[in-house]
């Protein structure tokens, strides 16, 4: 009995290890040879496959099955894709797109112009997250098989960006009408195919590359997106190369990911931390209509302390919104408010609130790590700003802040858009995200008109002149632009795509 | 017996209804506003409206609950909110990772925990204190932090397992030995921990009872005392924590499925329940609720024909 225990003990314990001795791993094993297959981790699933689920971090999935109008190059150049020509006419209200010829659907269905008019009418339509790209299109027209023309409401300066995004999508219009008729079957023109077998909705998509595709064939065989709840189990998975690249935001993980590995990394700067004041007028808290008071919550905050402590050093102090690839970028206004806690005093005791006042914000423990909550409450708290912060989960933190508006404003991640009206039309203009209560004056009013209807040199001037205005009104209280880092096994090259956090999946290249 | 099985799945189908009830009542309280988060925070209120009609969220929610019901009783789970995938289709392609974890770890619990619990209960001695010490070791060390150093020595540094990933036993049995051994060997060891000191504890007391002393005076083999009488009376107490632990790890599971990055049931409960997707948590719920109700039922069927007096307890 004695032996027989032992054994099976014996046998049990080391059983799996010796069954397993084939370790195969599902990455690719090719040594030396190029690589064929690419493995793609994220935290972001895909919503659909349907491109009005297209946008933001999702956007690899979508650009594998599907082609967009125009393509957007890594340094934010557009080029031809499915358009091969567009134009706009004299005012900028209306846009001509020519059509590339000997393009089909995976059903061998022609591409032609009532197929993207319909695209376009759909997504116009549609309940979607990225509608606001289709904003400024009043109607769609498709004159001849080869011309699709776009009137608009008024002048677009985002709107060949939206056609290389979410808006600009094509799928085969002979589906629409089902129900979901692209949720789990996409059909588009792009150079891979879903492989449904090998796919499990919400955690792995695998992608085949199309025998017959119009353009260039992708340099991979087969895409594989693996989508993970956590950054620890991609850096693993990166360092047993069962995962070619990933974007890591948390600093922790980029520092696992950089020392002692043989992992390729590049960071770059995207997404801005920043309170994002919506009381500007001081309906909720009187203090925050003076513009004094804006100044000062600027001023009383140790920026750099921040970046050190929290960052880890991964990441740049900066007191305005615009990205560093913006054209309206100005580098002078990243320390415009260095810190001062005396000058801060000063502006609260000239606006009437030299005793201080209370401010209470909701916080989401995934966007204000406790770091960061205790180092704003400490700040504000020696200029005399009591600092409340409200602890709320997902749910309630969406509804109660950017629904019902219960507090004076949020602090939270912007992006960084590389073109200025990305900019203007997400963060400055009434309604946005960032402006729900509508705040204007006649300076943000004017530049964005001219920002909207100029020539991208003039516009560069006035996006200059606007981001200056809205730092002196303290619009905003930029914290720091956060660095993210791109790791790739040394197999594989991935070159960062301007003004988005993922690189676009066209930019994904065996390393030579 | 018949009857014993027909009473259990009534209560076991009752049970169905209940939970499902009140879950869905605390899911629907309306601080939870799913168009939203599904659109954005900057989408205009006309197009959230119209994204509740189009979920049919802004019915009431006895409504909402009945019309959840009569689909869920035809085998329709529905639709997932945020993917638009099938819920019955995204449930049955997760449940093999969940199951293969939840029978690997059972099984490999139940054969090392028997024997060491037998071994320590029998020798006692050193053989006893080594089990002991080991089982509060196993319990006293936290889950998540076995699982990282498994993962960083035998993964990332030996290389000898896959650090993430899933492969399905259709496709490879090697493979889905290499991708689930290290996932069953976190999770198996604080249930070996405590399943060994139930076994350990009930052969004990077994082995006090007048009647081994009895047959050991008659001179039985020990072998025979042992396997016939001890084994047998001392098993129903470690299958009851065997069976409560089978069913602990359909929960237990989501930390290990989530450092190994796989695609079970335990990280998908995570992932659609934080993001308040009613008909996937409604789902997943009714299948778990099900899996328990049966797991019990086999238990104590196990137990009734190991031990003939407990049938008519």
């Amino acid at each position: 009995m004695r032996r027989t225990l032992r054994t099976a003990t014996a046998a049990l314990a080391f059983g799996a290890l010796l069954a397993s001795g084939a370790c195969t791993t599902d990455g690719d094993t090719s040594t030396g040879a190029t690589k064929t297959t690419l493995t793609i981790g994220t935290m972001t699933p895909a919503r659909s496959m349907d491109p009005i689920d297209a946008g933001g971090g999702g956007t690899p999935y979508f650009q594998a099955v599907y082609d967009t109008l125009i393509k957007r190059e890594p340094d934010g150049k557009l080029t031809p894709m499915l358009a091969s020509a567009w134009k706009y006419d004299a005012s900028l209200t209306s846009l001509t797109l020519t059509l590339r010829d000997g393009v089909t659907f995976d059903d061998g269905t022609p591409l032609d112009a009532p197929a993207v008019k319909a695209n376009l009418d759909r997504f116009r339509k549609a309940a979607s997250a990225e509608a606001a790209q289709a904003l400024s299109t009043k109607s769609v027209a498709a004159p001849d098989a080869k011309t699709v023309v776009l009137t608009l409401n008024g002048p677009d300066p985002a709107l060949l960006d939206s056609l290389s995004d979410a808006y600009g999508f094509i799928a085969n219009p002979a589906k629409f009408g089902r129900d979901k008729p692209f949720a789990t079957l996409p059909d588009g023109t792009g150079p891979y195919e879903l492989d449904a077998e090998n796919t499990t909705t919400g955690s792995i998509w695998t992608f085949t590359r199309k025998s017959k595709y119009w353009g260039e064939a992708p340099p991979f065989q087969k895409v594989t997106i693996r989508v993970f709840d956590n950054e620890n189990a991609i850096v693993n998975g990166l360092k047993t190369n069962q995962i070619d690249a990933a974007v890591l935001q948390n600093v922790d993980q980029q520092v696992a990911a950089t020392s002692g590995t043989k992992l390729k990394t590049a960071s770059q700067e995207i997404d801005l931390k920043l309170f994002n004041i919506f009381d500007r007028k001081g309906a909720r808290v009187p203090a925050l209509g003076d513009v004094r008071v804006r100044q000062a919550i600027n001023y009383a905050l140790d920026r750099d302390v921040m970046v050190k402590q929290i960052q880890q050093g991964r990441g740049t102090a900066t007191n305005q919104i615009w990205g560093t690839q913006a054209p309206g970028y100005d580098k002078e206004l990243d320390s415009y408010y260095a810190h001062d806690p005396a000058k801060a005093k000063a502006l609260l005791a000239a606006a009437g609130y030299g005793s201080g006042f209370t401010l209470t914000l909701s916080r989401l423990a995934a966007l204000v790590p406790d770091s960061l909550a205790e180092a704003m409450k400490s700040d504000l708290a020696a200029v005399g700003i009591t600092l409340k912060w409200d602890d709320l989960d997902q749910a309630s933190f969406l509804t109660k802040t950017f629904r019902e508006f219960k507090y004076p404003g949020v602090v939270m991640n912007g992006g960084q858009p590389a073109k200025d009206w990305a900019t203007v039309s997400a963060s400055l203009l009434p309604r946005t995200i960032s402006n729900p209560f509508g705040d204007t004056d006649p300076t943000v009013e004017q530049l964005a008109a001219k920002i909207r209807a100029s020539e991208p040199a003039r516009a560069a001037t006035y996006a200059q002149q606007l981001n200056r205005h809205i730092v002196e009104q303290a619009w905003f209280v930029p914290l720091y632009r956060m660095q993210y880092l791109h790791v790739t096994v040394p197999t594989v090259t991935a070159v960062p795509q301007a003004g988005l956090a993922v690189p676009a999946l066209y930019n994904y290249r065996p390393a030579a | 017996m018949l009857g014993f099985v027909l009473r259990r799945a009534g209560a076991g189908l009752l049970l169905v209804f209940v939970i499902s009830f009140v879950t869905y009542l605390l899911l629907s309280i309306p601080d939870n506003d799913v168009a939203r988060a599904l659109l954005g925070s900057n989408a205009p209120e006309s197009l959230v409206r119209a994204k509740n009609a189009e979920l049919g969220v802004d019915r009431p929610v006895l409504v909402q609950y009945l019309d959840w019901l009569s689909h869920a009783v035809r085998g329709d789970l529905g639709r997932s909110w945020f993917t638009s995938e099938n819920v019955s289709t995204a449930i049955a392609a997760r449940l093999p990772v969940t199951l293969s974890l939840m029978v690997g770890v059972t099984l490999l619990t139940a054969l090392v925990a028997f024997a060491l619990g037998t071994w320590a209960g029998v020798r006692r001695g050193a053989a006893d204190r080594f089990v002991q010490v080991l089982g509060v070791l196993g319990y006293a060390l936290p889950g998540f932090l076995v699982t990282l150093v498994i993962v960083l020595v035998f993964a990332v540094r030996l290389g000898w397992f896959p650090a993430i990933g899933y492969i399905p036993l259709t496709d490879s049995v090697s493979g889905w030995l290499s991708t689930i051994t290290l996932p069953i060997l976190s999770l198996s060891i604080s249930a070996v921990a405590g399943t060994s000191q139930q076994v350990r504890s009930a052969v004990i007391e077994v082995s006090r009872q007048d009647y081994v002393r009895t047959l050991r005076s008659r001179g039985l083999p020990t072998r025979t005392i042992l396997c016939k009488h001890v084994l047998r009376n001392a098993s129903a107490p470690a299958l009851t924590v065997l069976g409560m632990q089978f069913v602990g790890l359909l929960g237990g599971t989501v930390l290990v499925e989530q450092i190994f990055g796989l695609p079970g049931l335990g990280s998908m409960a995570v992932q659609y329940t934080t993001r308040g997707d009613i008909p996937v948590i409604m789902g997943l719920l009714t299948v778990t609720v099900i899996g328990v109700v049966l797991i019990n039922l086999a238990v104590d069927l196990a137990i009734g024909l190991l031990n003939p007096k407990a049938r008519r307890a």
